[in-house]
């Protein structure tokens, strides 16, 4: 499995040619163990060893099982590794904290606070005077595509809808890296695509450092600067691979794009070479 | 104007009432029984027990044990229930704790409590503290350890601290839950309110209900629940506005008209 089949060592980038960006995560021979049964322990992630850089859009792309929601955990300071360590500018990361802000799929929203009020929670924790904190988050709900919503609870919204206050609640406290867990895997497809141009319109004004997991080859290739493939059984680093497409991005565009389809079409290729992913979404 | 199904709904309460007492009439009027008094005469002896400063004093002494109780009920157990969902030790350490006093009925730990604290308040309140506390933390405990766990997580990216995780998202995430058990403890507050008055003769209106039982007071007995059973209505009522106010964010459960609300 560790053989790079040789058709696709082109997409495998030595060092990168271009300008040198600065390390802003390290993940260093990260492995996890859980254990599953009283005796029984469960490998889900082998010897993980990856940097981030800075401002980049790095996708975690794999079958479900291969723990690339544990990498973005420990990342997170969720989950502890059993060994190995990640660190974030050179620190070893021991919980979490607001330089990494996480969006779940399952959103995760505050219920019982209004839309205003999960945009809010962060900058107010931060201790950022009332006043300033809704003008701001004012401005991020706008910015998402929600002005009008503002008052409303998140029962009363669609999932595209909540997942567009999650991404606004966790831009509302700055966070230097945002960690996106299958943001889009509960939304139906429409929805699913409009989050992904929205995202990527939010996301190339200001280049902050993502790390996006997902099950999805077009939606890793679409939005990514590098997309990392995992196998599973143990969950161990497949390939990474970089996406020389040029941005901004447009859907219409790209999807038309032979660039784009090739690293579809190979990814996809690769996959079923190992059977991991038997229908790629 | 409201719709029939509307006022239907809004009066069929009320039509409930006035059926169950036409029941009771038509059936002390058949059965003519001494000890069973028709509603009517029950409902007449109402005015006498309100208008009577003593008995008034012996209710109002009650309510205020009933609060008491509940109020610290309520206080003590949010907070154990929280720690308890959240915390596997604080669990395992207390579930079998509960578990042995669970089943056993408040009221038959009274004569040992009023053997070492006597027959007063102190006894009283606690028993209906005893009454109050289970179902609240049962239900706090529940409401907590069905937090979403992401939801934690992205309190703790925010930088809260595990105390204010507990306070500011774990407390008002279970908060419908808790109050549903806050709902079940105020009624078993009214009903350990009048068993403790029943053992430990006293003061208060399960006091006035018992006395006139064995004064042969029929009559006074039927109005004393009708005015315990008014009590629990309007208890309940105002309880759940207040309820209904605080997670007016939560979903629409399906919820039993219980209440006058």
């Amino acid at each position: 499995m560790k053989v790079v089949p040789s058709r696709s060592s082109e997409w495998v980038s030595p060092v990168t040619s271009q300008k040198p960006a600065s390390a802003i995560i390290e993940i260093d021979r990260v492995s996890q163990v859980f254990q599953t049964s009283a005796r029984k322990d469960h490998l889900a992630l082998s010897n993980i060893s990856l940097t981030i850089d800075e401002g980049a859009f790095v996708s975690i792309l794999g079958p479900s099982g291969c723990g690339k929601s544990t990498l973005l955990y420990i990342v997170g300071g969720f989950v502890s590794p059993t060994s190995g360590v990640a660190k974030i500018k050179g620190q070893a990361i021991t919980g979490p904290g607001p330089d990494r802000g996480p969006v779940f799929q399952e959103f995760a929203l505050f219920p019982w606070k209004t839309v205003l009020g999960n945009v809010m929670y962060g900058p107010r924790q931060q201790g950022v005077r009332a006043s300033e904190a809704e003008a701001q988050s004012r401005a991020l709900v706008e910015m998402v595509g929600l002005k009008g919503y503002e008052n409303f609870y998140p029962k009363e919204l669609s999932g595209g809808m909540k997942q567009r206050v999650a991404l606004a609640r966790t831009l509302a406290y700055h966070p230097e890296v945002l960690l996106m867990d299958e943001p889009f895997g509960a939304l139906d497809a429409h929805t699913r695509t409009r989050l992904q141009n929205d995202l990527l319109n939010i996301w190339e004004r200001d280049r902050k450092t993502v790390l996006f997991v997902t099950h999805s080859v077009d939606e890793a290739v679409f939005l990514s600067d590098k997309v990392v493939m995992m196998s599973k059984s143990p969950g161990r680093i497949r390939q990474v691979i970089d996406i020389d497409l040029p941005r901004p991005r447009r859907r219409n565009e790209l999807l038309l794009d032979p660039r784009y389809q090739k690293y579809v079409v190979d990814i996809e290729r690769m996959f079923d070479e190992s059977d991991e992913v038997g229908t790629s979404s | 104007m409201m719709s029939p199904a509307a006022v239907l709904k809004r009066a069929a309460p009320v039509l409930a009432c006035i059926g169950l007492l036409a029941v009771w009439q038509a059936a002390a009027l058949v059965l003519k029984n001494d000890s069973f008094p028709t509603a009517v005469e029950a409902i007449r002896a109402i005015p006498d027990i309100l208008g009577d400063k003593e008995a008034l004093i012996n209710i109002l002494a009650s309510l205020r044990r009933m609060a008491m109780g509940f109020g610290v009920a309520v206080l003590f157990s949010i907070p154990l229930g929280l720690l308890m969902g959240r915390s596997r030790a604080v669990a395992a350490f207390f579930n079998p704790l509960l578990m042995v006093i669970y089943p056993v009925p408040k009221a038959a730990l009274m004569p040992i409590i009023m053997l070492w604290l006597g027959v007063g308040d102190i006894t009283k309140t606690l028993v209906i503290f005893l009454g109050v506390s289970l179902p609240v933390i049962y239900h706090s405990f529940e409401g907590a350890k069905a937090v979403e766990e992401k939801m934690l997580w992205s309190g703790a990216a925010m930088g809260l601290s595990s105390l204010q995780r507990l306070v500011r998202i774990v407390l008002p995430a279970a908060l419908p839950e808790i109050l549903t058990g806050c709902r079940t403890g105020l009624v078993l507050a009214l009903i350990t309110m009048i068993t403790s008055e029943m053992i430990a003769r006293q003061s208060g209106a399960g006091n006035i209900l018992f006395n006139a039982l064995d004064m042969g007071q029929y009559d006074t007995v039927f109005a004393m629940i009708i005015i315990v059973g008014a009590m629990g209505i309007c208890l309940d009522a105002i309880f759940e506005r207040i309820r209904a106010r605080l997670v007016r964010w939560s979903e629409p459960q399906f919820d039993m008209p219980l209440s006058f609300s």
